[in-house]
């Protein structure tokens, strides 16, 4: 029988992505309206610089922070902190990467820091519904 | 060779652990848990990491018509034997102290560990010899 509590934490972690994509999307389109100009405004565009980095390391931060409010032993959440933090921390890292070769004039590939980031944010999010439905998992076993 | 490529694969991996956990609650984590009180697991971990981070590396080679470096191939070789080794040290020791701390449901508890940690070990097994990879990255671009 499926587990249907589980898929609760693949919508919570879903809705991650309303400020993250449809807010700056909606917002954008708002601006081209009052202001009559025609600029292009799917996702690859709007986050060419690999803005996607940033709002995976908040997303990150709030599954660690939940791991340590858990009853897992110290291991277990150390080593899912360390991994997350991490692949939160290599998301930002190529926002970081993107606006350092813009500000020095060195070779700047939007497309490679679009795909990065995208990829990168896809991982933290697949992790974060993965660890949030062991958790989920865990406190159930543990209010028996 | 960027982060991006390796992150699909992860994300591709947490997405099917994540359904498979959701469908199959019951039958998926007793397979696990099975698999390591025969010391069938790690084995198995090591395995699927190794030919996994191998295609990974041949496929990304390939697409960039690029040859596969010897220091790469000896980190991919080695790491995600050392990473399944010393997380099944680390999961052992999560057991023991979770048993020796005792209290209800210990052995549903104890489970969820196992099944914590395979998951945590399969990510890291896959993605950190990619990162090592990519770290080091800027150091052989200096010396060269």
């Amino acid at each position: 029988m499926p587990g249907w509590t589980s898929l609760k934490w693949l919508l919570w972690t879903s809705l991650y992505l309303v400020p993250v994509v449809f807010l700056p999307w909606a917002i954008s389109r708002t601006w081209v309206y009052h202001h009559n100009q025609e600029l292009p405004l799917n996702p690859q565009q709007l986050f060419r610089r690999g803005e996607l980095g940033l709002p995976s390391l908040i997303l990150a931060c709030s599954v660690i922070w939940n791991l340590l409010q858990s009853q897992f032993m110290v291991h277990t959440i150390a080593l899912g902190s360390v991994i997350m933090g991490l692949c939160g921390i290599m998301a930002a890292a190529v926002w970081v990467e993107t606006y350092c070769r813009q500000a020095s004039g060195r070779d700047l590939r939007p497309e490679r820091a679009w795909r990065d980031s995208r990829s990168l944010a896809l991982l933290v999010f697949s992790m974060a519904s993965v660890l949030q439905i062991l958790l989920d998992r865990f406190e159930s076993v543990v209010r028996q | 060779m960027r982060l991006g490529d390796a992150s699909e694969a992860v994300a591709v991996l947490s997405f099917a652990f994540a359904l498979l956990l959701v469908f199959f609650p019951v039958v998926f984590p007793q397979m696990i848990v099975r698999s390591w009180q025969r010391g069938q697991l790690t084995p198995m971990m090591a395995v699927f990491a190794f030919l996994l981070d191998t295609c990974l590396y041949l496929r990304v080679a390939y697409l960039q018509s690029a040859k596969p470096k010897p220091v790469a191939a000896a980190c991919l070789g080695s790491l995600p034997l050392l990473v399944v080794g010393g997380l099944s040290v680390l999961l052992r020791s999560a057991v023991y102290h979770s048993l020796s701390r005792g209290g209800t449901n210990l052995q549903a508890r104890v489970d969820e560990e196992i099944l914590a940690h395979t998951y945590l070990g399969l990510v890291s097994a896959v993605f950190l010899p990619f990162l090592v990879i990519r770290l080091l990255q800027p150091f052989k671009a200096a010396n060269s």
